[in-house]
């Protein structure tokens, strides 16, 4: 047998439920979203009716602010997420006393499952019952109630997500940091180059294909986030925290809108695609060109 | 061997300010067809109809593919 065959062969299983769970749905979902199907409509029946579901989105207020808030979301999450995941992994790279105990502290939150993050957030930010705007009213007169305010409730949902996933990045710069050669640290630092120059000329060159695959992971969880916000704010108040997978199970569900909640859904596939993609050519792309040049 | 590999990938400098391989140039003509039909169903529609977004994007998908 051919070494190509054999290779083909080990492949077949991974490619068989990726095709099954992967390809499939995308493909069913592309289908739906080309058609009007509302099993509670007066015609519940699945009909073709080419690009309405996207001619009737690019007008949907709801929809494009939900995607607004997403980005935002996403924008504030991530970015938080990749600097502090960055000095702490600084931090670990240190020797101190306790550093194994903090390490797996810290690791915790990763654990834990997106719908208990939410039950965990609720009851400690909840008005009348949480501790925390017990203690902010009662010590620096701050009124905290994410159930009237919208910034606050906003902020209040990145704030969760980054002590959710904060860890991720720690551990994956950690190991990046850990593997990174010392030479070219010696070399600088015997050519008199400051922190900021080592971190600015070397380490973060030798650090961008860490920085971006997390980015990338991060991002894509990001602009799909449900359970967690779901179960913190609910979207609300008003609408400030729905986001669009929440909107977009608002509308699949509850309402039942199967053809318009699949034309959103590949809205916001194609959303993180070209974000993804922007960023790499952004970012590696375009600096591999120049360096050739 | 980096040279063959790049050669055998099919990687090339076009009008693009990335280097693309053919997988790469079809994937942002995708990417386009889809932004100009959104773009065109939001401000465009009312004056000139859907069709004429889809020639033009085929036709600039063509000029990616060959040229980008």
């Amino acid at each position: 047998m051919r070494s190509s065959s054999v290779g083909w062969l080990f492949l077949a299983p991974t490619l068989l439920i990726l095709f099954v769970f992967g390809v499939l749905p995308f493909l069913y979902v592309l289908v739906i979203g080309f058609t009007q199907w509302n099993s509670f409509a007066a015609d519940p029946e699945m009909r073709f009716t080419g690009a309405d579901n996207f001619r009737r989105l690019v007008f949907d207020d709801q929809f494009l602010y939900s995607l607004w808030l997403t980005l935002k979301f996403a924008f504030f999450a991530v970015v938080s997420e990749i600097v502090l995941g960055y000095f702490l992994a600084q931090a670990f790279m240190r020797d101190f006393p306790g550093k194994g105990f903090f390490r797996t502290i810290h690791t915790l939150p990763l654990v834990i499952a997106p719908i208990a993050v939410g039950a965990t957030w609720r009851l400690l930010t909840v008005p009348g019952l949480g501790p925390l705007p017990y203690y902010l009213n009662r010590w620096f007169g701050y009124e905290f109630n994410i159930s009237r305010y919208i910034d606050q409730a906003f902020f209040t949902t990145v704030v969760m997500d980054v002590w959710h996933w904060t860890p991720l990045v720690t551990l994956t710069l950690l190991a990046a940091l850990s593997s990174l050669p010392k030479e070219p640290f010696e070399q600088a630092q015997i050519d008199g180059a400051n922190r900021f120059q080592i971190f600015w000329h070397i380490t973060l060159p030798l650090l961008k294909p860490a920085i971006l695959a997390t980015v990338f992971i991060r991002m894509m969880d990001a602009l799909r986030t449900v359970d967690e916000v779901w179960m913190l704010t609910g979207g609300g108040p008003g609408a400030a925290t729905r986001y669009i997978g929440l909107h977009i199970w608002r509308v699949v569900f509850p309402k039942t809108d199967y053809g318009y909640g699949s034309a959103m859904s590949l809205i916001t596939l194609y959303l993180t695609i070209v974000l993804c993609w922007m960023l790499y050519a952004g970012l590696v792309a375009r600096r591999d060109l120049k360096r050739a040049d | 061997m980096s040279d063959r590999a790049e050669k055998t990938e099919g990687r090339r400098h076009g009008f693009l300010p990335i280097e693309t391989n053919a997988f790469d140039r079809v994937f942002i003509a995708v990417l386009l067809f889809v932004a100009l039909h959104l773009f065109w169903m939001r401000f465009v529609e009312a004056a000139l109809p859907l069709g004429v977004a889809t020639v033009l994007s085929l036709v600039l998908g063509a000029i990616i593919v060959m040229r980008g």
